[in-house]
């Protein structure tokens, strides 16, 4: 009699295992597929460098952009590229990666394009350093911003030159 | 597709049995599966169920890097599955060869290009519930005859 009790009893109930939707949460520190935000990244390569199995590389087209290529088939998910950036432009998701039907191929890899700027002094196309880099550098005012890397050297060199030379802070204005 | 094919796809959705192949893996992705057919992820309530002969298997779980002497034992292996027959590819290792790429003996090659694989599962090792999503996926093509091994069966017939 217990037995048909028990019986009755589980064929009312709804089942007592987890729904394949209602899975457990993924942690918070979980390291998913990655992130890559374009506007903090100067295309260094060091995510590049420090890549284990070389999933992340770079392209480029010269003097409109720079390609930041990430194939997720090659992730072992440590870690190092984005505790490496020195700009925190790459993140780890949280999320799981869903599963892919296509062949290591185009759902899997992942591109970010980051754009040449040209130089405000001398125009060659050149990775515009991140916001939050050029403030601290040279706060939000400096002519500098849109310098390319030759051109902040130039710069650099003519402000200590004309510290020391101080007739020679003229002939700066006059280049110029 | 007559009412009895019809009800065999559907079983064979309902009840899909699984057989895992290690390829040379860490183990990592093996220690994933077991729990997901533990109680707290319940692979069972979807009808999956580990086989440990490949030929009572209608998904071979395929994980780990994969090496000149595993790649026979892939094939040999993935021979004995009886048709209709699904691949899953598990981690990053059989889509690339992952840190072990350019070693030796390691083909550094997609596991695609062995057997046809059907659906990839991204992840160093994947999580339970995404091993769990594949297998779905992998069940449902099986139902859908939309297999690769199954549309290759289907052309060979046409042609």
């Amino acid at each position: 009699m217990a037995m048909l009790k028990t019986i009755l009893g589980n064929l009312l109930r709804p089942s007592r295992t987890r729904d394949p939707a209602d899975m457990p949460d993924v942690p918070p520190v979980y390291r998913g597929a990655l992130a890559h935000d374009a506007a903090r990244c100067t295309a260094c390569g060091t995510c590049a460098f420090v890549c284990a199995p070389k999933a992340i590389s770079f392209t480029q087209d010269p003097g409109v952009s720079v390609s930041w290529h990430f194939f997720i088939g090659q992730c072992s998910f440590c870690g190092l590229c984005a505790q490496n950036c020195p700009t925190q432009a790459i993140s780890l998701n949280a999320d799981v990666p869903a599963g892919m039907d296509s062949a290591a191929g185009d759902g899997l890899r992942l591109e970010s394009v980051v754009h040449l700027q040209p130089c405000t002094r001398c125009g060659a196309a050149h990775v515009p350093l991140p916001d939050a880099t050029m403030a601290v550098l040279w706060g939000t005012e400096e002519a500098e911003r849109g310098y390319c890397p030759d051109c902040r050297r130039w710069a650099a060199s003519a402000r200590l030159r004309s510290a020391f030379v101080p007739a020679a802070a003229e002939e700066v204005h006059h280049e110029r | 597709m007559n009412l009895i094919e019809r009800v065999v796809a559907i079983s064979r959705r309902r009840s899909p049995w699984i057989c895992r192949l290690n390829a040379g893996s860490c183990n990592g992705c093996d220690i994933e599966i077991t729990p997901l057919l533990s109680p707290r992820y319940d692979a069972e309530q979807l009808g999956v169920e580990l086989h440990g002969t490949p030929k009572h298997a209608d998904i071979v779980l395929i994980s780990g890097t994969l090496t000149l002497r595993s790649r026979e034992a892939i094939l040999d292996i993935y021979a004995q599955v009886p048709n209709p027959k699904a691949v899953v590819a598990l981690g990053s290792c059989p889509a690339s060869g992952n840190v072990f790429a350019g070693s030796p003996l390691v083909l550094s090659e997609s596991l695609d290009s062995v057997v046809p694989v059907d659906v990839w599962v991204p992840g160093c090792p994947p999580r339970p519930q995404a091993i769990l999503d594949g297998i779905a996926r992998a069940a449902k093509l099986l139902e859908d005859g939309a297999t690769k091994s199954q549309l290759q069966n289907w052309l060979g017939r046409l042609s």
